[in-house]
């Protein structure tokens, strides 16, 4: 388990630690021939399973404006590259928590802002963070009970939180709402310093946005003014593509230097790689199980959904849909991060005849097919069907409802109308940071009928997320987020399936700078020597 | 013929009317909240009804259909809900690349399908004429996704020749990498129109105009050209006019395989995301070229066949 706010990692106590700049400063000292990675003429060629859509950090919405994000601006401290959650700095010189709302920085110096809007300083800081609370962003929630940033010095600054907040390490500072844009450029940009959409008005990460071709690509060169350590590559060409496949091809094809595959490819590869070709796997985030309505009649009976719980075998599933690739999951929260449970309460593999006694406590199967709403990809089909037939072994007849994207994503929510109602049994995935305040969120009774859509309401459950926001005991966290899926399941509300798997494939000699879950971090590709 | 011509006009902007008005009526009972895709998960609720009457979400739909066409005859294609530029610079932006891949595969499938068409018609039951009639059927058969991978597969990845993905840049490079894409969405085209002008050509050689015209002597040649293919190509032009239509749909498929931006591909995404200023502002554009493609073909039709200009 890995926990990484600064107290735990530093040793030198829970509350107060110096993080010094260290080899950061050194580098960044170093004049550009030094540094053995940056090669002139070379471009970094990779996919995007999108196209940017949001390039203002603090309305970011999806993790792929953030990957370019992270290549324009700069972070306090970003996520570390490897196969563990760390974070390094970034625009800090230095950073500590006080005390469990207090959290101070200083800037490195001589950070640039293109287009002539000067140096990098607190005050860029203050208004970057809050402005997202301020103009009510969606992704406010980023920032949680932030109050204020006061400014203290030129570079120096404190972050001050209406109380303890432990996403703050993890999601608000090294992620999208952590960026730092300057405030003169965006005051003069927008209306009172709103959001600025496709057009940022400046740049001070190691690139600048060189030119963006909707739906072609995203192209990145060198920022000039950029002074800390160079990144490896001259240039970066994002090509958005949504389908996974397609990219594979054009990886095979020689136009792409790096891309994720899928696991239904992975084994192929494996066997047959393509020439001069790396293949890694690495675990996801993402969690997928499948959710009962609590409140629909048909399912109103707890011993009808412990059978449902019990008839599932989630190996099987895996083998059709992910091709044996994919791990069972114990719950929401992946291997490696606070949370993780190590095995589930119901077995993975289920068992027939408890399901059989339970469907027999409930008095025998629904009357009516149960129906299953599922997303319309060959993935979520595969999974229905196992599911369908799994059920039908102890007499639950399922009909199977697939649905496009844009009707499938608002199934449970009661602004939709009646829907919600009708749903019974929905397969579902949702994506995650690396905090597990972030899968526990959704399933809050605020979420009723919002993104909780099984309807789950436990105030135990509530308080235990709430208290686990605030916990500073990387165990005693751990925990409580254990005891909420423990709640769930027992609910019998839930069968988690799997985090499912995220391989890449790249070129012999590139050496990519990957998050734990193999999201790329761009700045951290560097050609082979 | 000016005057049916703009008789014609005038039924094309009733048509793409009646064509939006449904359109508008099946996005907004199909369910899905543009508002939800905009904002993402985290919004509020409070968030949400404020976008969904900021975007006008929240009148009557007669209320939204009509607003819609009064911003239409402004110019106003609205704007998009996620990036919020204008949906006619998206839509305009990305329309070149679908034109240029339906030009090009039309026009180099239907010169190879009347070229292989009157060449089968005129070697009637010859071995090259089976031959041309087998491959005709089975390019028909073939969908054009199929096609695509397949073409990919063996062009791009195994021999290498050509790119795999993408619109290149520049003359030179756009017009090779259009090479798989055209290629993938025209060839069953090809068999259509070679199967359609063999079977106008064998009729058109049996009237009597041909006849005479042997009869008087004039070499086979120009009988062919000129007093049989002339007129049995107007069907292949006729078919080829509202196969604009369909290669509008097969675009969609082409440009998703081969990463290529187009109106295809867009129009997929929007209507995933419940986008519907682009979904709108792009099924009015491409309605109207379609509309517009069959006019043409139309007209084309009419000068070519004498009988059918004084008709009008």
């Amino acid at each position: 388990m890995t926990d990484f706010t600064p107290a735990a990692r530093s040793g030198l106590g829970r509350r107060t630690f110096l993080k010094g700049a260290g080899l950061g400063l050194a580098a960044a000292s170093m004049p550009l021939g030094a540094r053995i990675w940056a090669q002139t003429g070379k471009v970094l060629r990779v996919s995007s399973y999108a196209d940017i859509d949001a390039l203002d950090p603090g309305f970011y919405q999806n993790g792929y404006n953030v990957d370019v994000m992270n290549c324009i601006y700069s972070k306090l401290v970003r996520y570390t590259p490897g196969r563990e959650w760390d974070w390094e700095l970034e625009a800090a010189e230095e950073i500590e928590q006080v005390d469990d709302t207090h959290i101070r920085f200083k800037l490195r110096p001589g950070i640039m802002f293109t287009g002539g809007y000067g140096e990098m300083t607190a005050e860029d800081v203050k208004f970057s963070f809050e402005r997202v609370i301020e103009h009510d962003s969606p992704v406010k929630s980023d920032w949680g009970p932030l109050d204020h940033v006061e400014v203290t010095g030129k570079y120096e600054g404190v972050i001050v939180l209406k109380e303890p907040f432990q996403p703050l390490w993890t999601i608000a500072l090294p992620y999208g709402a952590g960026h730092i844009v300057s405030k003169a450029a965006v005051m003069e940009a927008t209306e009172a310093g709103g959001d600025f959409g496709m057009e940022p008005p400046c740049f001070s990460g190691p690139y600048v946005l060189k030119e963006w071709r909707p739906n072609q690509f995203v192209h990145l060169t060198r920022n000039p003014e950029w002074t800390g350590e160079a990144p490896g590559f001259d240039e970066i060409r994002i090509l958005p593509m949504d389908d996974t496949k397609t990219a594979e091809r054009a990886y095979e094809a020689g136009d792409l230097d790096f891309t994720e595959i899928t696991l239904s490819s992975l084994a192929q590869y494996r066997g047959n790689a393509p020439r001069d070709t790396t293949i890694e796997e690495y675990p996801s985030l993402y969690y997928v199980w499948l959710g009962m309505n609590l409140d629909n009649p048909a399912l109103g009976d707890e011993n009808l959904r412990k059978a449902i719980q019990h008839a599932i075998n989630v190996e099987q599933i895996l083998g059709a849909a992910y091709f044996g690739e994919a791990a069972p999951a114990t719950g929401l929260i992946a291997p490696g991060l606070p949370g993780h449970r190590e095995a589930p309460l119901v077995p993975v593999n289920g068992d027939l005849e408890k399901a059989r006694e339970y469907l027999e406590a409930a008095g025998g199967p629904p009357s009516q097919p149960l129906t299953l709403d599922a997303l319309n990809a060959t993935v979520w089909k595969t999974m229905a069907e196992v599911i369908q037939a799994q059920l039908a072994q102890i007499g639950i007849p399922v009909q199977i409802n697939v649905q496009d994207s844009g009707s499938f994503w608002t199934l449970g929510m009661e602004s939709e109308g009646e829907r919600w109602k009708d749903m019974q049994l929905v397969l579902n995935r949702f994506s995650m940071l690396p905090d597990p305040y972030y899968a526990t969120s959704w399933f809050v009774t605020e979420q009723v009928g919002v993104w909780n859509w099984e309807r789950f309401s436990s105030p135990e459950f509530d308080d235990l997320h709430q208290q686990a926001l605030s916990e500073t005991d990387p165990e005693t966290r751990g925990e409580l987020y254990v005891r909420m899926q423990d709640l769930m399941e027992r609910s019998g509300a839930y069968k988690f399936i799997t985090h499912e798997g995220a391989p890449v494939m790249y070129r012999a000699g590139l050496e990519p700078g990957l998050r734990p879950d193999a999201r790329p971090l761009f700045i951290d590709f560097a050609p082979g020597a | 013929m000016l005057i049916y011509a703009l008789q014609r006009l005038a039924l094309s902007v009733v048509i793409v009317a009646v064509a939006l008005s449904i359109l508008t009526l099946m996005l907004h009972v199909a369910p899905g909240d543009p508002a939800v895709m905009i904002l993402g998960p985290r919004a509020t609720p409070e968030l949400i009804a404020q976008t969904r009457v900021e975007m006008g979400l929240d009148r009557p739909l007669a209320v939204q259909i009509l607003t819609f066409f009064g911003n239409i005859a402004q110019g106003d294609l609205g704007r998009d809900v996620f990036t919020g530029r204008e949906v006619s610079t998206i839509v305009f932006e990305q329309l070149p690349y679908t034109l240029a891949l339906i030009a090009i595969s039309i026009a180099w499938s239907g010169a190879l399908g009347i070229a292989l068409g009157a060449f089968s018609a005129l070697r009637r039951n010859s071995w090259l004429d089976t031959l041309t009639g087998v491959l005709s059927v089975g390019t028909i058969s073939i969908p054009a996704f199929v096609m695509a991978l397949y073409a990919v597969l063996v062009f791009a990845v195994w021999l290498r020749w050509l790119p795999a993905i993408g619109a290149g840049e520049g003359l030179w490079d756009g017009l090779v990498h259009l090479a798989l894409p055209s290629f993938a969405m025209g060839i069953s085209w090809v068999g259509y129109v070679a199967r359609m002008v063999r079977a106008s050509m064998l009729e058109v050689m049996g009237r009597p105009h041909v006849r005479m015209a042997r009869a008087f002597g004039l070499p086979e040649r120009r009988i062919a050209r000129s007093h049989v293919l002339r007129i049995a190509v107007l069907p292949a032009v006729t078919l080829i006019g509202t196969g604009a239509a369909h290669l509008f749909s097969a675009a969609v498929f082409v440009e998703v395989i081969f990463a290529r931006p187009g109106v295809g591909a867009l129009l997929v995404s929007a209507v995933n995301e419940r986008n519907y200023p682009i979904v709108l502002g792009a099924v009015l554009v491409t309605t109207g070229i379609i509309v517009l493609a069959t006019l043409v073909s139309d007209l084309v039709v009419a000068w070519l066949d004498p009988r059918q200009r004084e008709a009008l």
